[in-house]
């Protein structure tokens, strides 16, 4: 079952380029959010070890790091200007909810910029194809798509 | 005495699915049709559910285009068949974290929501892993932990550690750690009260997708076989699929797969104006039948 172009119109070869790379981008931008996101889960949840010393705070700079710069590497075309610039908005308020997390894990000055990332990211995933926020090869509704990548 | 109402409450479906990812090693044997349900307990003066389904503004777009996935309907219009408002709805169970079972908790505005710890925070454990660990993330939505968020912050997130009797009077929930996902649970409901009920009710999340699962596919000659996916052990889900059917004496047909399309042969059931099934497991004193 092809979904390469469901939903949208068909890309051009530069397009599909960028998809391509960017691909990988978007996918470390929503790791690094679903990381803090599960370090304020541990934090709401009244875990003791969701502190600014736990290495996965150290983990997502760098993969956020590794992001930015991938952000910036990218050829944009003009069919995927509007995609960019939604990572480019993820990625800043990544940033700034890391920026929190470096001072102390308190809920909120890392939730809400981590919501407005998240917003970021789901605009990016319904602009162009290939960026899903969940990977549906698991679950019970999860036919295999390994084949269309 | 029946103490709640059972429902398997049908919020959308994928005709086509392959039987390989519903039962261990069935390669090419073809389709079947895949409901996705979750459960609705009624009684006690309490309105319960075991799971709540995927949010279709996150998902439906993609599940219709890629795996054919139709008829979702929002969980206020799937309950009013049963005369029940998601308001009114005070505990629901998670069975595991997957999107298509715990992607609707805004939904549930007063809800207390029961999920295993190890579940929790194991799913925390695999985002601190290198890249090439993903495939252990597959299926979580990032978004479900920034509503968990919220979830513990209202006070309305219970996080369980192992098995928990009575959790509600005669409902007890039972962990199953290391099987379909890392802190997966199952529900029981003891129906009449009693600690050695004859009447127990088990709903089994994905530690059972279809009754092959339950019994093999020689009625003859039964055997477990395990779901066609875990993150945990196949070992672990054959366990404690026999667990389960000794909590019920054998009885499988008390063991509800909530993805099994055939519920409809064994119980009395109906299908709606928007093409769902609710398939009644049973009525609690008063309570009328929602399907006939």
């Amino acid at each position: 079952m092809r979904r390469a172009n469901q939903g949208h119109a068909p890309l051009d070869d530069a397009t599909v380029a960028y998809v391509m790379t960017a691909r990988r981008v978007f996918e470390d931008l929503r790791q690094v959010a679903a990381q803090l996101a599960g370090l304020l889960v541990l934090e709401a949840a009244g875990a003791k070890s969701g502190g600014p010393e736990h290495p996965m705070v150290a983990a997502a700079g760098q993969r956020h790091a590794e992001a930015v710069a991938g952000i910036y590497g990218t050829r944009v075309t003009t069919r995927a200007r509007r995609h960019h610039e939604f990572l480019v908005a993820a990625a800043d308020a990544i940033g700034r909810a890391i920026e929190a997390a470096n001072r102390g894990i308190e809920i909120d000055p890392v939730l809400i910029p981590l919501r407005n990332a998240y917003a970021h990211l789901q605009g990016a995933s319904r602009e162009l194809p290939g960026f899903e926020m969940v990977s549906f090869e698991q679950g019970c509704c999860a036919v295999p798509t390994r084949s269309n990548r | 005495m029946t103490s709640y109402s059972l429902w398997v409450m049908e919020f959308a479906h994928v005709p086509n699915y392959p039987l390989s990812g519903l039962n261990y090693g069935a390669h090419n044997q073809g389709t079947r049709r895949l409901p996705y349900c979750y459960i609705l307990i009624k009684g006690q003066g309490k309105v319960a559910m075991v799971d709540v389904g995927y949010n279709h503004k996150e998902y439906g777009a993609v599940l219709a285009t890629m795996f054919g996935g139709r008829d979702w309907h929002p969980p206020d219009v799937v309950l009013a068949e049963c005369g029940v408002a998601p308001k009114d709805v005070t505990d629901i169970f998670l069975t595991h974290s997957h999107f298509d079972h715990m992607g609707n908790i805004e939904d549930f505005p007063n809800a207390t929501f029961y999920i295993q710890e190890r579940e929790l925070s194991k799913w925390v454990w695999t985002l601190s892993l290198d890249r090439r660990f993903r495939w252990l993330m597959l299926g979580i939505d990032p978004a479900d932990l920034l509503r968990t968020v919220d979830l513990a912050r209202q006070g309305r997130l219970v996080c369980v550690n192992g098995d928990r009797e009575d959790v509600l009077p005669g409902i007890d929930l039972h962990a199953a750690p290391d099987t379909h996902t890392y802190g997966s649970m199952y529900v029981r409901v003891r129906n009449d009260g009693s600690a050695n009920s004859q009447d127990t009710w088990i709903f089994a999340g994905d530690l059972v997708y279809t009754f092959e699962n339950l019994r093999g596919e020689d009625p003859s000659d039964p055997e477990y076989i395990p779901v066609g996916f875990a993150s945990g052990s196949q070992f672990n889900l054959v366990m404690t699929t026999d667990e389960m059917v000794k909590r019920v004496n054998g009885e499988i047909r008390r063991i509800i797969p909530v993805h099994e399309d055939r519920l409809k042969d064994l119980f009395p059931s109906r299908v709606t104006k928007e093409g769902l099934r609710i398939t009644e497991l049973a009525l609690a004193e008063g309570e009328p039948s929602r399907v006939r």
